[in-house]
């Protein structure tokens, strides 16, 4: 692990020994891991590991069956954590792998609307703000564009102005390059990591996009649906030239 | 001083206002800001404001929006506006921020009434141009069908002739049953002035065979089975199930449409008796009630009143309604763009559109029945 658990103001994100799991079924156990503020984590596995689980759980989606998972050092997944929740779902963006956006809202009323509902922005100033956040992510003008009149790169583009419409503390990405030629992919990998250096913010990356992988994260846990958990963490460098034969073998595009 | 604000102002030792900001510029104070800052704008008269952010520790994206929008504010008011001390990281934000970005695309302005008037009359045109188009598709193909009878798809259309026809006999029944009911009652009112009470059962034997029947059978069919046909096909082509089949060669419209039509022409004239039939009971019950006209006198003026020809025109009409629900149904759901929203208004799109097309050929065919006397 690259953080211990006794620095928690350190820690933008903290995990301790959370299985998830749907009814009876169990999906991953026992996983722990903390992510510092300002670093990007990739979430690393094969289709079917339970990343996508895994990232539900983060978001407070899902609730573990067992341990706890903490944001900015406040329980999101206990019983009675409702307030923490909301709490937390102020600071946390989330980049859906559809991009998920609202197909009867224009791409600049589903960027207003979290800064509608959450914020106390003037609506003097919203369409100023809307603007903003489109031209960081190179869509500057398609403010009256329908999601269904934009392209799988530009969907995905608008959806992370809307995951970081009110500037959150942390960014939760599903396969943000996902089903993108290179060079689009390429252009959100770089746009991930100018909204992580210029503003900050933590991100948690869920990706199979090894390219991707090796552009924008610090360190990278790898989950396995056989082994129901993480098997390995570390930087890109370590995690290729690992000795764990699965781990290995992702790296390197083998079949097993 | 302005007391609660989250700035202070003085003059600089030019005579510019100066701004001095104490909290930092963000969603939280965005909206306290803005009030303060566009009425001192707006009503000071002032030439020149410097902006000092030497007090701000944070910008976010709303602090930014907000320095954006007042400088516009003051371009527009002839006032001359710049920022000062601002620290390396605020700096280094707003410079992202003011970067210049490549323009993809522009969305269009909305045009003036005349204009988008004219664009809606074109529109409309169009589409009926393409549902004309679709209308003849479906005859060259439901052509085909009938000569290959053994290929056609029966257990389609009667998987349809269920859910549209059998599955809809009991809110048909409770709909006409009570339709016949009120229009006794409301022609018993009047007749029973001239004691002609046993002409009710004419004029409800008439109205319901000629003209209420069909209708009504063809309004429940459009609100039933039409939205259900445009929000089938359009949940398929969501999900590209219709490329698909494109793509393995099938023609969608012999495939998707000729069952469905097939189907409905099936229910429709069925649907239509049993809407008399549910129709004449309840005229039958309430001329037992409050009538005094026995069961056995009202079939025996029915059958004098109404003809073979009067109920044959009906399910003609009946007919007529239920191809063009089925056709507009689909063409509707064919119609359906890229989104789950667009599901819903082609939905509703083919709901409206076939209970116009109702209307519309009842007036032609009544005109129709008229001029040939039948």
């Amino acid at each position: 692990m690259f953080s211990s658990n006794n620095s928690r103001d350190r820690h933008a994100l903290c995990v301790e020994n959370v299985s998830l799991g749907y009814g009876e079924r169990a999906i991953l156990k026992n996983l722990s891991f903390c992510v510092e503020h300002g670093q990007i984590v990739t979430i690393l596995g094969g289709s079917g590991s339970g990343k996508s689980t895994l990232l539900k759980g983060l978001i407070g989606l899902l609730k573990p069956t067992e341990g706890r998972v903490e944001l900015y050092g406040k329980d999101i997944s206990g019983s009675g954590s409702e307030q923490s929740l909301e709490w937390a779902r102020k600071r946390i963006g989330v980049l859906f792998q559809s991009a998920a956006l609202i197909g009867s809202l224009t791409v600049a009323e589903n960027i207003a609307l979290p800064i509608q509902e959450f914020s106390n922005a003037p609506a003097e100033i919203l369409p100023e703000i809307v603007r903003l956040k489109l031209e960081m992510v190179r869509l500057g003008g398609y403010e009256g564009y329908y999601p269904a009149e934009l392209s799988g790169g530009m969907k995905k583009r608008a959806g992370l102005a809307r995951a970081t419409a009110l500037d959150p503390h942390i960014l939760f990405c599903d396969e943000p390059t996902g089903g993108l030629d290179p060079v689009i992919s390429a252009e959100m990998d770089n746009l991930l990591l100018e909204l992580n250096r210029v503003l900050g913010i933590t991100m948690v990356v869920i990706t199979h996009d090894l390219s991707s992988i090796r552009a924008i994260s610090d360190w990278s846990i790898v989950v396995d649906g056989n082994a129901q958990g993480i098997i390995a963490t570390g930087s890109t460098d370590e995690l290729e030239n690992s000795p764990d034969r699965r781990v290995y073998d992702f790296f390197h595009r083998k079949a097993h | 001083m302005n007391g609660g604000l989250p700035f202070e102002t003085g003059r600089s030792s030019e005579g510019e206002l100066l701004v001095s900001f104490k909290r930092p510029l963000s969603y939280e104070n965005a909206a306290q800001t803005w009030q303060g800052l566009s009425a001192l704008v707006v009503q000071e008269d002032n030439v020149s404001i410097v902006f000092d952010l030497s007090g701000v520790s944070k910008v976010d994206s709303a602090g930014a929006a907000l320095l954006r929008s007042i400088q516009r504010l003051c371009d527009r008011k002839g006032v001359r506006f710049r920022i000062q001390s601002v620290e390396p990281p605020i700096r280094h934000f707003l410079e992202y921020l003011e970067r210049e970005t490549p323009k993809q695309g522009q969305p269009e302005l909305p045009g003036s009434f005349v204009s988008r008037f004219g664009a809606f009359l074109i529109e409309q045109s169009a589409e009926l141009v393409d549902f004309a188009r679709f209308c003849g598709s479906f005859l060259a193909v439901a052509g085909g069908s009938l000569r290959r009878l053994r290929r056609f798809r029966w257990n389609e259309s009667l998987y349809y002739l269920q859910l549209a026809g059998a599955d809809a006999m009991t809110i048909l029944f409770l709909m006409m049953f009570l339709l016949g009911l009120v229009m006794t009652f409301q022609a018993a009112i009047q007749l029973r002035q001239f004691g002609a009470n046993i002409y009710v059962a004419d004029l409800v034997s008439l109205a319901l065979s000629r003209e209420l029947a069909p209708v009504f059978t063809a309004m429940l069919l459009a609100g039933r089975s039409g939205s259900a046909f445009a929000a089938e096909i359009g949940t398929m082509k969501v999900g590209e199930e219709l490329d698909a089949l494109a793509v393995m060669g099938f023609n969608l419209t012999e495939l998707i449409t000729v069952p469905k039509v097939i189907a409905l022409m099936m229910a429709a004239p069925l649907l239509t008796i049993w809407a008399n039939f549910a129709g004449i009971v309840g005229g039958i019950v309430v001329s037992a009630v409050s009538l005094d006209l026995t069961p056995y006198s009202f079939m025996h003026e029915v059958y004098s009143a109404v003809t073979l020809g009067d109920i044959m025109g009906g399910l003609l009409k009946t007919e007529v309604f239920a191809i063009l629900i089925a056709l507009v149904g689909c063409f509707r759901g064919f119609q359906t763009g890229l989104g789950a929203d667009s599901v819903g208004r082609q939905t509703t799109s083919a709901v409206v559109s076939g209970l116009f097309l109702i209307i519309f050929a009842d007036a032609i065919l009544t005109v129709l029945y008229y001029l040939l006397g039948w």
